[in-house]
């Protein structure tokens, strides 16, 4: 076990592979690796030095949305965060708005405090069922992945597709609460309530499950905040910080949550930490759903532009068309930044603008890229079985690093 | 400091384990849509493959401007009696001038179904449908003709039983037949 | 020559009988393509989904592993440019004849066996049926793949450390039964108690190192799909990797067949002395093969509760935890002589 972190020039000094050291190639057609490479270098059984080799899924994304209108970003960002599109096109809506000026209804920032804490279950539930097939059990994936089914159906009864939703807009949101939905959201929520008791016992208390994670893959908290890790691997390894509580946005100042933590930032840590956020995701979207404001859904700027055509349909069915200005969106010159806790870490948008059809510099970083760390330093010391250990406990997703 | 934890549990964990999993080998709890024997009837605001209406469209090409991937061309047309459109003769792309405007064809290849071209309409032209599983067999009929576009998309397996999606507590989802 | 040997033709005929069709190879075939269809239906059934279903819809998808095994039959071979070819060639063959061979030694039926009745049937067969690994680090050392020499050392390593148990296991049941040959066991238990009740340490012990030996979870280590892309098999294709997915099946059947025979009474509720040819041949080999086939399914259904054990997890618990187990079940059972009888 690694007890402090390597210095990152002691690790190029391992590069011979001999009678000593075996080079393995994790490479991106392997069951256990995702779209990355991982180099291993390995003695015996011990992991000696890692090397991820990202960058497979790279997709220009940045230099996309400068050169293309403001609100043709969205599909873009959303469609590179694919488990979690509803914060991305969220952190890209906020920064446009604060470039803009206009400021969301309240109702607006309710649904989309709804919409984002439905994501982050969907979210947390891809974590552990990836996590499941890494250490070898194919029903929590099966049983993850099939849990995830009453949510995106909730999604797709509220915008009309499944997960690439594109929902959020500048100044709102596009569509509101059909009927029969707040019932249907309830009865998904008991359901997902009696069913995470079943993973408790199946998988959480499983004892296979506890001997391959315990102690395996710890990060202290003095590492994690001088590696600069995000996200739910943070808050297992002891530090208080979410962005919903510190830098709040949406509705989240109105709501009743905790951030849990825990003590040791093990794998263990993290399987639970996400198991108690998605308790806590099912506390505040009950309090949405009875809390909800009445009221418009977009800010008045974008509604006064609505013709009578797009108004009638606004009244009748409660969807939001867009006025022209949409097209041909010019924000005032200026830069805004916005920061937005999504289920894997925190994303970060800049963009700065100098009042032309295109933004002139568009830069975002995801949590997946903040996670590398975990690569290099943590896995350094064990066995190479608990590489996919604790590659599966991150939770990386590598399109959302490769951007 | 981290204390160097044991695994708790060990011997009730496992029985545990094994009476759960057992419990789910005997109750009926599966939640598979038996596509293709079963097709679901999706909720109306679902967003699938749509046609323009003829008369109501004015031409004004913001759904060509607003699409993000590209997707829609503006095709020149003539205006006609009643309010429908004439293909235009071979060759001529004016589209100003009497009795001349555009129309739009979506290329389904690249269309990403986002409908910001539904609504920056500002007369509502796009009729949605709720079909979503055309499939193509040349790659040319993924670029209709403007003809073709008109004609409401054709859904595949007519035959199968049409069910609806529940939120159940039992199974999550659960399908029952269609009313 | 007016002399036929009539009593050496019969025992030839059963001989034949025996060996090819029921519990042969006609048989072990058959249970095998059951079983590799059960354990993916159990494992959907708790995961909740259907799991193989369009092949032959109407009868729940039982002919997938049939057309598993035509679709193996009618693939390219391909054998790998550096790879020891002889070996790469034989090795699963030998692999599958070693794990069906000590179906020889192993008698279904108080007149129904392989060879002439011996007083010595318990040790020749669980020293062939422990032979069969040494061929799995020949099938990973030939490929020449880093995954699959990893996934070899891991199968030798696992090998040395569940033996020692295995054999103790079987010792402290010869002990009990005072007899080395499985009839004598089997009418033992007639008279008295199924061998799980007279000594359970042993049964729990050869139970794990039944899981360990065929590969199940969660001690499916040398496949280890996530760490190593398909263990000693990777570089195998067509019929030879489908011959090395079939031997796990076929060692489980054989131990299924030791387990019931000395730990669940064997042919139990059949208290036969009659040599006829249904009663007394054929009813008790059912029974002791559908008790087999009982155990063999329960072993299956554990790919869908446990994840995998790592690899020094595994070997410690083999010369900690199960050692101690069968250490502690010869004692048993010793006991139990002493002051039972």
């Amino acid at each position: 076990m690694s007890e402090k972190i390597f210095n990152i020039d002691d690790l190029q000094n391992i590069n011979v592979e001999g009678e000593k050291y075996i080079i393995l190639q994790i490479g991106p057609s392997h069951p256990g690796s995702g779209h990355m490479r991982i180099k291993v270098w390995l003695d015996g059984d011990i992991i000696v030095k890692v090397d991820p080799d990202i960058g497979f899924v790279h997709r220009t994304s940045e230099w996309l949305s400068e050169r293309r209108e403001w609100i043709k970003a969205v599909p873009i960002v959303e469609r590179i965060m694919l488990p979690d599109t509803v914060h991305a096109n969220l952190a890209y809506i906020l920064t446009v708005e604060k470039l803009l000026g206009i400021e969301p209804p309240p109702r607006a920032q309710y649904l989309r405090s709804l919409v984002a804490e439905i994501n982050r279950i969907t979210s947390h539930l891809y974590g552990i069922g990836i996590f499941g097939i890494f250490l070898g059990s194919s029903t929590v994936y099966m049983w993850a992945f099939g849990d995830r089914e009453p949510f995106i159906d909730l999604m797709e009864m509220l915008t009309g597709a499944r997960i690439t939703t594109s929902y959020i807009i500048p100044g709102g949101v596009r569509w509101d609460l059909p009927n029969g939905f707040k019932e249907r959201a309830e009865t998904v929520l008991q359901y997902m309530e009696r069913r995470l008791k079943d993973y408790e016992d199946i998988w959480v208390k499983n004892p296979v499950v506890q001997a391959r994670t315990i102690n395996v893959g710890i990060l202290k908290k003095e590492d994690a905040i001088s590696l600069g890790v995000v996200g739910p691997n943070l808050r297992a390894s002891g530090v208080y910080y979410d962005t919903r509580k510190h830098q709040p946005y949406a509705a989240y100042p109105n709501l009743d949550f905790e951030i849990p933590t825990m003590k040791n930032g093990d794998s263990y840590d993290r399987l639970l930490i996400r198991v108690e956020e998605i308790k806590q995701s099912i506390r505040m979207i009950r309090q949405i759903l009875k809390d909800l404001p009445e009221g418009k859904i977009v800010a008045d700027q974008i509604y006064n532009q609505l013709n009578p055509v797009m108004k009638k349909n606004y009244e009748e069915k409660k969807r939001v068309m867009f006025p022209a200005f949409m097209i041909h969106m010019r924000p005032p010159p200026g830069e805004a930044t916005a920061k937005v806790e999504a289920g894997r870490g925190e994303i970060f948008f800049y963009i700065k603008s100098t009042g032309d059809k295109y933004p002139y510099r568009f830069r975002w970083v995801t949590p997946s890229f903040r996670n590398l760390p975990f690569f290099t330093h943590v896995a350094v010391g064990h066995r190479l079985a608990d590489l996919p250990t604790i590659y599966g406990s991150i939770d990386y997703f590598p399109p959302e690093a490769d951007r | 400091m981290n204390e160097v934890r044991k695994p708790r549990d060990p011997v009730t964990g496992h029985i545990k384990a094994l009476a759960k999993g057992f419990k789910y080998l005997l109750e009926p709890n599966r939640m598979t849509l038996d596509y293709p024997a079963e097709t679901m009837k999706l909720p109306p605001n679902y967003r699938g493959f749509f046609t323009v209406d003829d008369k109501k469209c004015i031409g004004c090409s913001m759904c060509e401007m607003v699409c993000p991937p590209e997707a829609i061309t503006m095709v020149p047309r003539i205006i006609g009696e009643g309010g429908k459109t004439l293909p235009a003769p071979e060759g001529e792309k004016e589209t100003k001038g009497p009795k001349r405007t555009k129309r739009p064809v979506v290329n389904w290849g690249k269309c990403i179904f986002c409908y910001f071209c539904v609504d920056v309409c500002p007369v509502d032209a796009f009729i949605p449908t709720q079909v979503h599983d055309v499939a193509f067999e040349k790659d040319k009929d993924y670029r209709p003709s403007y003809e073709e576009y008109l004609k409401p998309p054709e859904e595949p397996y007519k035959n199968a039983k049409k069910v609806v999606s529940k939120a159940d507590l039992k199974r999550g989802v659960s399908y029952e037949p269609a009313p | 020559m007016n002399f036929i040997p009539i009593p050496l033709i019969i025992w030839l005929i059963e001989d034949l009988l025996y060996l090819i069709i029921f519990p042969g190879l006609v048989t072990i075939l058959v249970l095998v393509i059951i079983i590799i269809w059960l354990e993916r239906k159990i494992a959907a059934k708790v995961q909740m989904r259907f799991g193989p279903l369009w092949v032959s819809k109407k009868i729940g998808g039982a002919l997938q592993s049939l057309a598993d095994l035509l679709r193996y039959s009618f693939q390219e071979a391909i054998i790998p440019e550096k790879a020891d070819k002889l070996a790469f060639i034989l090795a699963p063959g030998l692999m599958f004849a070693f794990a069906t061979i000590a179906l020889i030694f192993i008698p279904v039926g108080p007149y129904y066996s392989a060879l002439f009745p011996s007083y010595y049937t318990i040790l020749f067969s669980v020293a062939l049926i422990i032979i069969t690994p040494i061929f799995a680090i020949i099938v990973g050392w030939a490929s020449d793949n880093k995954f699959s020499f990893i996934g070899a050392l891991r199968e030798g390593f696992l090998l040395i450390s569940y033996e020692v148990p295995f054999l103790l296991s079987v010792v402290s049941m010869i002990v009990i039964f005072r007899t080395y040959n499985y009839i004598s066991a089997v009418q033992s238990q007639l008279n008295f108690l199924p061998g799980i009740i007279l000594n359970p340490l042993a049964a729990l012990t050869m139970l794990i190192v039944m899981i360990r030996t065929t590969g199940r979870f969660p001690f499916d280590i040398t496949e280890a799909d996530s760490e190593l892309v398909l263990g000693l098999f990777t570089e195998y294709s067509a019929l030879f990797f489908g011959v090395g997915m079939a031997t796990p099946y076929v060692e489980l059947y054989n131990f299924s067949l030791i387990f019931s025979l000395l730990f669940l009474g064997g042919w139990w509720p059949l208290n036969v002395n009659v040599m006829n040819p249904l009663y007394g041949l054929f009813l008790p080999g059912l029974i002791v093969v559908i008790k087999a086939f009982i155990v063999m399914a329960i072993l299956v259904f554990l790919r869908a509760v446990y994840p995998r054990y790592r690899l020094d997890q595994a070997v410690r618990s083999g010369w900690s935890y199960v050692l101690l187990l069968s250490v502690l079940s010869v004692i048993l059972s010793i006991v139990e002589v002493r002051f039972l009888r």
